[in-house]
């Protein structure tokens, strides 16, 4: 367990590391930066112009200060204050993480939703089905997310209105993002699923279970699925960690609020505060998102306890 | 991106292609992999000599033809400024598979060289590696992506190498597990026994072994560089327009998504094409491998 | 919610496949008999989140016009008229100005509005503030002082007759100096204390900002339609980023106003009945301004034969689908006071001409691509652009045309998208690094002139100048008009000045930058403020 957490502090440092390195090789003077999005002017500003940005970011301190401080900070859970929005970077991600995660987290479970459904019905019934099931699985997975979002949105929010074009607060605003965001996920989850629950239909556990006199449904759901489910848990608990990378196109096509938001502007602006904590933040949640993953393994797969399997 | 997921996916197993219910091998589904390779020879002529599809100007404007819907003369339609939308997704093909295939071949050796590492690098460097390799992981691609472009400005070159460091951890593992399992198999026990050198075992045995899978996943990855980079020319951060770069098109299209579906739809359905065809390869090329192993 | 009826998934994928067009339907429209009621909350829907309420942007402008009154305010036709100041007057030599403020104006904070208030604000632009403001005031301001309660002076160094113009842009709208003094930079970046008709309730970063009703309002503008508190409740200023999402949002009921309507859904959204408000913003047009320093247009052949490869009227009306107007001159726009048709007209697409400049300019070789050559060096220009803040969409398609046009003569245009952050961290700023410059600068008089045109030295460097010229002529005569206080004579200068950079063609325009606005027929009385055409929602209310 101290390995585990000690592995876990190694990456967070590791993650801020990189983005405090790439934020100091990032091209440009930093204060001049910050100067002209202020002005909304791209020109070379004098020394005197900029030494009070300098001064009250430390920018003319050596390197290795700067990395000790920001280190410092970290530690003490202070990610600095926006450039651009004199406020907490704290306060900046906490406002909108909420966002995110329930988008992230419906997500998931729309994925996991479909993937079941298609799994159960089309696995195992024949050359045909079986056949178009992984067909489908794989268009799916193959979707990019920006298209396939402006395609949905274009469809269902313009066209046929069923759904506000901005999403809001509310569910039915929620749909259409993690729709997108769920649709490649389940192709994926069922192209890992489909081959473990077809080669547990052969099991004997199986035949002894139909012996029993128990449904094809109930067979399916009872058993195959509890038992080609572990790989797509762990894509998800990776989905979890990872989806910023999504989140940054739904959150862009839907206008939604949001970390990817939130991400993207930060990097246009340079706000290398909010850049470096949302590098923390992220790092975080995966490590997080790989602690529940195992918890999730030993739950179906007792037998997963005694193993070494990460 | 999650098109990335099954390969960056950690431990997740990818979906075996032997072993069916019954010990049966699955017989490949011919037509998926004929419509796959025309698909993909299509797009091979369109990269080598797009003047054989196609000859007019991608470029050319023709400012009283603006904004055509698919029909005779303009199959695909045209854009704002009168261009030929199928003469454009025509000539997209060479930056866009060129980006696909540099990034595949920069995540894949990066993979190569820090997997190999991983696995036989000892009780030092292994373990350090491994470390690397989770922090990569823990850091968003895209953000890395994000990040190199801010470095070095937006350019086909850039977004190679964003997108090919961005997938490489998630490769890194595979050709990890894949050496580990090579190294611990009987035949290099075997080398052991009859007292062959570590190094050349690891060039006549290991590495061959280790490495031949990734002959089909090259296919994989180069299907979902594309699709990833798109992803990067639609936030603005790709090669720059007028290109006609798949993702960049698609990102031009947008404003007129509601006047013009075509210019959305058409390179969209490009994209997903090429990935199907691209996937679709390499699982047939895995299963074609897997089955002459077994 | 829209009154229309649902239409099935197969049967509307089939309108949109046939008719290519989604979402047209007409609005919802009030009754003819419809009276206006009083409250409820206006959601608008604008295209950019600013860091901050107050700032250097025109984004911030807009928002600031919300909650900060200014001295002075524009009417119609570009008129200045009173708003915080009753009253101004000039001393005869033009250094000294006097402002006669408002009797009994609070902020909503409480604190009083007086002269040294007034005189504190700018000291502030001055000090870092607002870098517009200050960019406007530099080389004229002088000092600011109370001599009483409610009466300004402002000192200048040098006359500057147009001050009072200049004053009702958003960018210096008063603050409170209670609230600038005592309140942290987030504080006032986030809910920045002026007097006016709205104040910031709350900002859901990401999403909207809330406006509120200032409910003890006393200080309208001369040129607003009533007096007293603000008709609705609320404005909620929400960010929509993406343009048809915008119109889209309009459509469906979602949004009561929307900024920024893209030329292609202009017309459509006009014959559906919304109320569509179309403003040219002033001051600088979008426009390419040659490195006269540096790179093959130091030859002014070379520039001139570069305007005469273009069909630019073509390329505008096209891509700006009529909606956006064609801008000839390089120098200010159409709706700028003193605006030369003369200088619009220099140049028009002529090949031969074109053709014949660059031979005598010694570009006589031609490589395979058709690029001209001369001395084995090909005629290659760079053009960088910044592709979203500066240059929208169409900007950027209409680039590309003049990038394919210009082919014709052989030059060979580097188009290059700078991501903002490389932008803003100073790329593409050098003589070195462009040969082409893309950008508009609004304003309210020609004085842009003098920040677009302000020669460089050595001692007094401009970085503003993208032609990087050192034409003291060209800046003598800018400088001459500013200071000249008869508007018939000035004019007569900025014309003049215009003239001399299309003669010289040190800059060609392309388009008028639009402030564009399309308002649902429900409510009323939404207009433009016009120092930069953003939307003025003092005076707007519902009818049913």
């Amino acid at each position: 367990m101290l390995r585990r957490l000690l592995g876990a502090a190694l990456v967070l440092w590791g993650a801020a590391t990189v983005a405090f390195a790439a934020q100091v090789a990032l091209p440009g003077d930093r204060a001049t930066i910050i100067f002209n999005i202020r002005a909304g002017q791209p020109i070379e500003r004098t020394p005197e112009e900029l030494a009070a940005i300098n001064a009250q970011y430390g920018f003319q301190l050596p390197v290795l200060q700067q990395y000790l401080d920001y280190l410092s900070g970290l530690v003490r859970g202070d990610l600095g204050n926006s450039y651009q929005q004199f406020r907490p970077v704290t306060a900046i991600i906490g406002e909108q993480l909420g966002a995110t995660l329930v988008l992230t987290a419906s997500a998931i479970a729309l994925a996991w939703l479909l993937t079941v459904l298609w799994v159960t019905a089309t696995a195992g019934r024949g050359r045909r089905t079986s056949g178009f099931g992984a067909a489908v699985d794989t268009v799916s997975a193959g979707l990019p997310h920006y298209w396939l979002g402006v395609v949905l949105l274009l469809v269902f929010a313009l066209e046929l209105r069923w759904v506000p074009v901005i999403s809001d607060g509310s569910a039915t605003g929620l749909l259409l993002p993690a729709l997108t965001l769920a649709v490649p996920l389940a192709g994926f989850m069922g192209q890992a699923t489909r081959t473990e629950f077809e080669r547990s239909l052969a099991q004997p556990f199986v035949l002894t279970a139909r012996m029993r006199g128990m449904s094809d449904l109930g067979v399916r759901v009872r058993h195959v699925l509890r038992h080609s489910a572990l790989p797509a848990v762990t894509l998800s608990g990776w989905a979890l960690g990872a989806t910023i990378s999504g989140a940054v196109v739904v959150e862009t096509v839907f206008t939604r609020a949001g970390i990817g938001r939130v991400l993207v502007t930060a990097v246009n602006n340079q706000d290398l505060p909010i850049v470096t904590g949302v590098v923390v933040l992220v790092a975080a949640l995966y490590v997080v998102a790989n602690l529940l993953v195992d918890a999730a393994h030993v739950l179906i797969d007792p037998r997963l306890a005694k193993g070494t399997t990460s | 991106m999650s098109t990335v997921l099954t390969d960056a996916a950690p431990g997740a197993p990818r979906p075996a292609r032997t072993g069916r219910p019954g010990g049966r091998t699955r017989r490949p589904r011919p037509w998926s992999v004929y419509l796959a390779t025309g698909t993909a020879l299509f797009f091979l002529v369109a990269v080598a000599a797009p003047g054989v599809l196609d000859t007019t100007d991608p470029l050319a404007l023709n400012l009283s033809q603006a904004l055509q819907a698919p029909g005779p003369g303009h199959w695909f339609g045209t854009d704002e400024a009168g261009r030929d939308l199928w003469s454009r997704v025509v000539h997209g093909a060479r930056p866009s598979l060129a980006i696909g295939a540099g990034a595949s071949a920069v995540s894949l050796s990066l993979a190569v060289v820090l997997g190999s590492l991983a696995a036989l690098g000892g009780r030092v460097v292994g373990p350090a590696v491994d470390r690397l390799v989770e922090v990569l992981f823990s850091f968003p691609s895209l953000l890395l992506a994000l990040l190199l472009v801010a470095l070095l400005g937006p350019s086909a070159l850039t977004q190679a190498v964003a997108v090919g460091v961005g997938t490489a951890p998630g490769y890194a593992r595979m050709v990890r597990g894949q050496v580990l399992s090579a190294r611990g198999s009987a035949y290099v026990e075997a080398a052991v026994a009859l007292g062959h050198s570590p190094a050349r075992i690891l060039r006549r045995h290991v590495l061959p072994n280790a490495l031949r899978p990734l002959v089909a996943i090259m296919a994989l990855s180069i299907g979902q560089s594309i699709v990833w980079a798109s992803s990067l020319s639609f936030l603005g951060l790709g090669v720059a327009p007028p290109s006609s770069e798949w993702g960049a098109l698609l990102e031009a299209g947008r404003p007129y998504v509601a006047h013009a579906w075509w210019l959305t739809v058409v390179p969209g359905l490009v994209i997903v094409a090429l990935a199907l065809a691209a996937t679709t390869l390499g699982n047939h090329l895995q299963s074609l491998l897997e089955r002459r192993e077994s | 919610m829209p009154a229309r009826p649902r239409r099935t998934l197969t049967a509307g994928l089939a309108a949109l496949l046939l008719t290519g067009c989604a979402g047209s339907a007409a609005a919802p429209r009030p009754a003819p008999d419809a009276r206006p009621v009083p409250g409820g909350t206006i959601v608008y829907g604008h295209q950019q989140e600013p860091a901050c309420v107050f700032g250097g942007w025109i984004e911030q402008a807009y928002l600031s016009t919300q909650v900060l009154d200014a001295l002075t305010s524009l009417d119609t036709d570009r008129q200045v008229v009173p708003w915080l100041a009753t009253s101004w007057e000039t001393s005869a030599d033009g250094l000294t100005w006097t402002f006669h403020l408002k009797d009994g104006v609070r902020f909503t904070d409480g604190s009083e509005l007086t002269a040294a208030v007034v005189a504190h604000n700018f000291d502030h632009w001055m000090d870092g503030g607002n870098s517009t403001a200050k960019v406007w005031l530099d080389g004229y301001y002088d000092r600011a002082t109370a001599v009483d309660d409610l009466t300004l002076q402002v000192h200048l160094s040098k006359p500057y007759p147009r001050l009072a113009e200049n004053l009702a842009q958003g960018y210096t709208g008063i603050q409170s100096q209670e609230a600038l003094e005592t309140r942290t930079a987030e504080q006032n970046c986030e809910q920045p204390v002026g007097s006016g008709a709205f104040v910031v309730d709350h900002w859901d970063r990401g999403e909207q900002i809330v406006l509120r009703r200032n409910e003890d309002y006393t200080s309208p503008p001369a040129n607003a339609r009533h007096t007293g508190p603000a008709y609705v409740e609320r404005v909620v200023w929400r960010f929509v980023a993406d343009a048809t999402t915008r119109v889209a949002s309009l459509r469906a009921g979602e949004t009561d106003a929307v900024y920024d309507v893209p030329a292609i859904d202009y017309g459509g959204l006009e014959d559906d009945g919304y109320e569509m408000f179309r403003y040219i913003t002033g001051g600088r047009p979008q426009q390419l301004a040659f490195n006269t320093q540096q790179g093959p247009f130091t030859d002014e052949r070379v520039r001139k034969a570069f305007a005469h490869s273009l069909d630019r009227r073509s390329l505008v009306e096209t891509i700006g689908q009529g909606v956006i107007p064609y801008e000839g001159n390089g120098a200010v726009s159409q709706s700028t006071p003193g605006y030369s048709e003369e200088a619009a007209e220099a140049y028009d697409l002529d090949l031969e001409r074109a053709d014949r400049l660059l031979d005598e300019a010694g570009w006589t070789g031609r490589d395979v691509d058709g690029v001209r050559t001369k001395d084995g060096e090909r005629l290659e220009v760079v053009l960088p652009y910044n592709s979203g803040t500066i240059v929208n969409a169409d900007g950027a398609s209409i680039l590309q045309g003049v990038q394919e046009q210009a082919k014709a003569t052989g030059f060979a245009v580097d188009l290059v998208t700078v991501p903002p952050s490389g932008f803003f961290s100073g790329l593409y700023t050098q003589p070195e690094e462009r040969d082409i410059a893309a950008g508009y600068w609004t304003s309210v008089t020609a004085g842009i002139l003098w920040i677009n045109w302000r020669p460089i030295s050595e001692e007094w460097p401009n970085g503003n100048n993208a032609a990087f010229t050192t034409d003291e002529f060209l800046g003598d005569l800018i400088d001459r008009a500013n200071q000249t206080a008869d508007v018939e004579e000035q004019n007569a200068l900025y014309r003049q000045a215009q003239e001399h950079i299309a003669d010289h063609a040190l800059s060609i325009g392309l388009y008028d930058r639009l402030s564009t606005l399309a308002v649902t027929p429900a409510l009323k009385d939404v207009w433009q403020e016009n120092a930069q055409g953003g939307p003025v929602f003092y005076d707007a209310h519902f009818v049913r």
